[in-house]
């Protein structure tokens, strides 16, 4: 009743696959690649660490490769991958090398095949049993807790794949940033956003200032770059970036549907308008009604304030 | 006269054999496209066939080229004959056609005719010369100007041939019946010259017919051929209908659109060869006009190239050739991405080619099976499946633009209203939309008409999906409402959005659903010519836009505009009615980032130029996509549903008299 965890180096989602995973059965075996984590504590029994540096910037098919040779050495009957974008890949290569079905975003799993998964975006929870001698399953992301047990230290052996080029046909070649100043939307913990009120290009100076004293990215409504005066990735809305900060700043936004369906994640709303009937209001948690050219500097004024000793 | 007959054999043969061999392929290449049901509705077929070709409505939608045009095919028609009575008359100088030949009244319509076709060719060469309208655009004016050439030869070569005929005396019909050739007549003698130059007008004549019918399908103005079938296959069914794909065939009959020149329907097909290049299509075109790559005209003609350049080596089955995509092979992703399905295009064709099918087509190929689509349009699709509306709200939430008015909404098991009130996504949720949601509400309980809505069992009609191309999404909408609105036992519907009213009383008949729509305005005119509402109306000016999807769709203008009467002074923008120039929101636009130059704002310029301090609407996608055009151009218009008018001319007569009771006695 071997169980196999692939553990993406540095991936906490994987722990949580690993916790998972202990539900199907012993021994816990993970495959890894470079130095492993210790996982001893999360009931790992052994570490199979793969010897083949071209593994390591990842290769989908190899790494599925890599997991087909294990089962087969451990004879596993299941095996678990987070529901990482990684994750899902591998296991689909993998289901397709050995022609057994995989089921994604598992939340529970049974020794007996049930499994228990988010379906249709989190709204509903599917029942399923999977019908195989070897079972394929990711987790679904933090919706199981990493929990620990009280096992020993993890065996750790080192492992030699064999791969040939078709393996490696899918491969990271380069890996390239994206050039972004500051803060990225989609990850900020604060957005300063702005739309028609704002009133021309340079009226963003003033936003950004206030965004760089808070750590925060600037955003704008769609009317703002259709005008021109900022690009489409600063876009915030349905046909722009969905952002979920913690504290969202719409300033001069009059809150057209399609923007608050961009912003509606935000844990709390401060909108700053001139019109005391804008519906961005009706979303909003806090509202500022005035002309932000006076109000957003007067805020920037006050955290300057705070901010020096 | 042996030789005579030999030499017209001759060229009938190579002629008519040119002719024959061009006509085949072009038929060929027509069955090489898939099946399309054009074959119903015949008694509807012959009317347009009549309406449309032989009275030239759809030409005469512009006046002077319309007539220009009319002149020059109703000449052809008459004229007909004359190419047998010429051909006989080319074999032997002395006879004629029996009969018909010697009729006074028909040698008077041939000159009328003739000149009234000759009078049509100076004028298209007018307008093609001089006026050089920007329609023509891209088009092939080369062969335009040689087929008018070939007109003018014919018609003129009769004349005269009917002329030398008189000076020679040997016209079957009394002359003073031709006036135009018997005065040309002056200009011959009767002398050996004039009997040479009677044979050879007449063999000029009939050269150029010749020539004109070898060279006709083998130009881009095959028109002349084709159209008349065109129209004769043209849809008979509501315009605003698209027509479904079946998944519920096996796998090798489906069809997922049009990505290569074999996924053609037969009736696209036709479509290419039928384009004269007018480029009326163009010239209304919304995407077009704002200077963006679609133009209606340049599609059809680029489908028109593949078609020729790959259907010849389908038809031969060529080993190892595999046709290439049309996408971006014959247009671009922008051309497809730019329609926003208004339709103005091919409400303009004369010759009823169906550009909104062709796009649509393409649209669905990207879409189902490339995957290829606009990128911030993805959210959209992924919210419509998901969570049952295009912006991913909670459907709970779906009826509480209604919790202060005291709605019924329809739980399941209760009896069914009289008329179900189907709200729409926009109205729903869009905190500018819903207030048209929120009067039409309050007017029908005021006027007591007995409805209910849905509420969180209402869901998107798919209609985004679908003119996104993406119809298994909407095809999954149409039967999950279908069978809602069957259980209920719903037989009535009024819909506030243009857009659900298509779809609901369209399209959903295709799924199984067939009830009576109407939209809000049409339901609120009938209430208030009724008497059970009684507006007044005052004298502030409103100008009325009109949706696609209502004026040109589905000839939903009186009505509204009737609203727009009763409540307020109305004023018309130059293009009104099923001219009308689309907001910019139709075909998915509202979920996707425009390039180029802004639809709404050219349309706000419109309603702005009037004067007016109103800008009415029926739709909430007008209704978002035109405040936000006023407001961008900083214009002094309050853009407003003609609902919330009507609701507003209520509100003030019971306030009026609520203060004239209140009022104390003096």
């Amino acid at each position: 009743m071997s169980v196999l965890v692939l553990v993406e180096p540095g991936e906490e989602l994987s722990l949580q696959a690993l916790s998972l995973a202990r539900d199907l059965g012993d021994p816990l075996h993970a495959f890894s690649i470079g130095t492993p984590d210790e996982l001893g504590a999360y009931g790992v029994h052994t570490v199979h660490v793969a010897q083949d540096e071209r593994l390591a910037a990842y290769a989908p098919a190899a790494w599925a490769a890599c997991l087909d040779q294990l089962v087969d050495r451990i004879s596993a009957t299941a095996v678990v991958a987070a529901g990482t974008n990684r994750g899902n890949e591998v296991l689909s290569h993998l289901a397709a090398r050995r022609d057994v079905p995989f089921a994604a975003n598992c939340i529970a799993v049974g020794s007996d095949g049930s499994v228990t998964r988010v379906r249709w975006g989190g709204s509903l929870l599917e029942e399923a049993r999977i019908h195989a001698d070897l079972k394929l399953l990711s987790v679904a992301p933090h919706m199981v807790e990493a929990s620990t047990v009280n096992g020993g230290t993890a065996v750790v052996e080192s492992f030699k794949p064999a791969l040939g080029d078709a393996e490696f046909v899918v491969r990271v070649v380069e890996h390239a940033e994206t050039p972004s100043a500051g803060v990225s939307l989609a990850e900020a913990k604060v957005v300063v956003s702005g739309g028609r009120g704002v009133g021309s290009a340079d009226g963003f100076g003033m936003l950004e200032e206030l965004a760089g004293l808070l750590d925060a990215a600037v955003g704008c409504s769609r009317v703002v770059t259709m005008a021109g005066w900022r690009p489409h990735t600063d876009q915030v809305g349905q046909t722009g970036t969905k952002v979920a900060p913690d504290l969202y700043i719409a300033c001069g936004i009059s809150g057209a549907t399609q923007h608050i369906a961009g912003c509606k994640g935000a844990k709390k709303i401060l909108a700053i308008n001139s019109d005391a009937e804008a519906p961005i209001l009706a979303s909003a948690d806090y509202a500022v009604i005035g002309d932000l050219a006076e109000i957003v500097p007067a805020i920037t004024a006050e955290l300057r304030k705070a901010q020096s000793p | 006269m042996a030789l005579g007959a030999l030499a017209l054999a001759a060229l009938l043969a190579v002629s008519g054999t040119l002719f024959a061999r061009r006509a085949k392929l072009l038929l060929d290449l027509v069955r090489l496209g898939k099946p399309v049901e054009r074959f119903d509705d015949v008694p509807e077929r012959v009317r347009n066939e009549a309406v449309i070709v032989l009275g030239q409505r759809k030409l005469l939608q512009r006046l002077v080229p319309g007539l220009i045009h009319a002149a020059i095919f109703w000449g052809f028609l008459v004229l007909f004959p004359t190419i047998v009575i010429a051909m006989i008359g080319a074999v032997s100088r002395d006879a004629t056609l029996p009969w018909l030949g010697h009729q006074g009244w028909f040698a008077l319509m041939v000159d009328a005719f003739a000149v009234l076709v000759l009078l049509g060719v100076i004028g298209a060469a007018a307008i093609r010369k001089i006026q050089r309208p920007a329609r023509f655009e891209g088009s092939h004016l080369g062969e335009a100007d040689l087929i008018l050439a070939l007109i003018a030869g014919i018609v003129t070569t009769l004349l005269l041939w009917h002329a030398s005929r008189i000076a020679l005396g040997l016209n079957e019909w009394p002359e003073s019946w031709s006036p135009v050739s018997n005065a040309l007549a002056g200009l011959f003698g009767d002398g050996g010259v004039t009997k040479v130059l009677e044979r050879v007008f007449v063999w000029a004549h009939v050269l150029i017919i010749l020539s004109f019918l070898a060279y006709l399908p083998h130009s881009k103005h095959l028109h002349i051929a084709t159209a008349a079938f065109n129209v004769f296959f043209t849809r008979t069914r509501a315009r605003g209908r698209l027509e479904p794909l079946r998944f519920d065939v096996p796998e090798e009959e489906m069809r997922f659109g049009a990505g290569t020149v074999p996924d053609l329907t037969w009736k696209q097909t036709l479509d290419t060869f039928s384009c004269t290049e007018c480029g009326r299509c163009q010239d209304v075109c919304p995407a077009w006009a704002t200077g963006k790559e679609l133009s209606p005209k340049l599609l059809i003609m680029a489908l028109r190239d593949q078609v020729f350049e790959e259907g010849p080596r389908l038809i031969r089955g060529e080993e190892g050739f595999e046709p290439s995509p049309l996408v971006p092979n014959a247009v671009t992703d922008n051309v497809v991405w730019d329609c926003v399905t208004c339709g103005a295009c091919v409400r303009e064709c004369p010759v009823s080619i169906e550009h909104v099918d062709h796009i649509i087509d393409l649209r669905r190929h990207l879409v189902m099976m490339d995957s290829s689509f606009p990128t911030e349009s993805e959210q959209m699709l992924r919210d419509v499946e998901r969570a049952s509306n295009p912006w991913g709200k909670p459907q709970t939430e779906r009826a509480d633009w209604a919790a202060e008015l005291g709605v019924r909404v329809l739980e399941p098991g209760d009896p069914a209203p009289e008329v179900l009130y189907w709200v729409g996504c926009a109205a729903s949720f869009d905190e500018r939309a819903r207030t048209a949601a929120q009067s039409t509400a309050k007017l029908l309980k005021a006027a007591g008409v007995d409805f209910a809505i849905l509420g969180p069992r209402e869901s998107c009609t798919g209609d985004p999906a679908r003119r996104m191309g993406n119809e298994y999404l909407f095809q999954a909408h149409a039967e999950q409402n279908v069978g809602t609105l069957n259980e209920a036992g719903v037989t009535k519907i009024v819909a506030s959005c243009p857009h659900c009213f298509n779809t609901l009383g369209n399209e959903y008949s295709d799924f199984g659903g067939n009830y009576e729509v109407v939209h809000h305005t049409e339901l609120l005119a009938e209430l208030v010519r009724d008497g059970r509402l009684q507006p007044e109306a005052d004298s502030r000016a409103i100008t009325y836009h009109d949706s696609c999807y209502l004026a040109r769709h589905n000839d939903v203008l009186a009505d509204p505009r009737e609203l727009v009467e009763a409540v307020g002074t109305p004023i018309e923008m130059e293009r009104s009615g099923k001219r009308t120039f689309c907001c910019g929101a139709g075909g998915a636009h509202m979920w996707m980032e425009e390039r180029g130059g802004l639809i709404n704002e050219e349309r706000a310029r419109e309603a702005a130029e009037t004067g007016a301090e109103t800008l009415a609407v029926a739709c909430p996608f007008c209704t978002v996509m035109l405040d936000d055009g006023v407001r961008a151009r900083g214009d002094e218009l309050r853009v407003v549903d003609v609902s919330t008018l009507l609701a507003e001319s209520l509100d003030d007569q019971a306030s009026d008299g609520a203060s004239a009771q209140s009022a104390p006695p003096r």
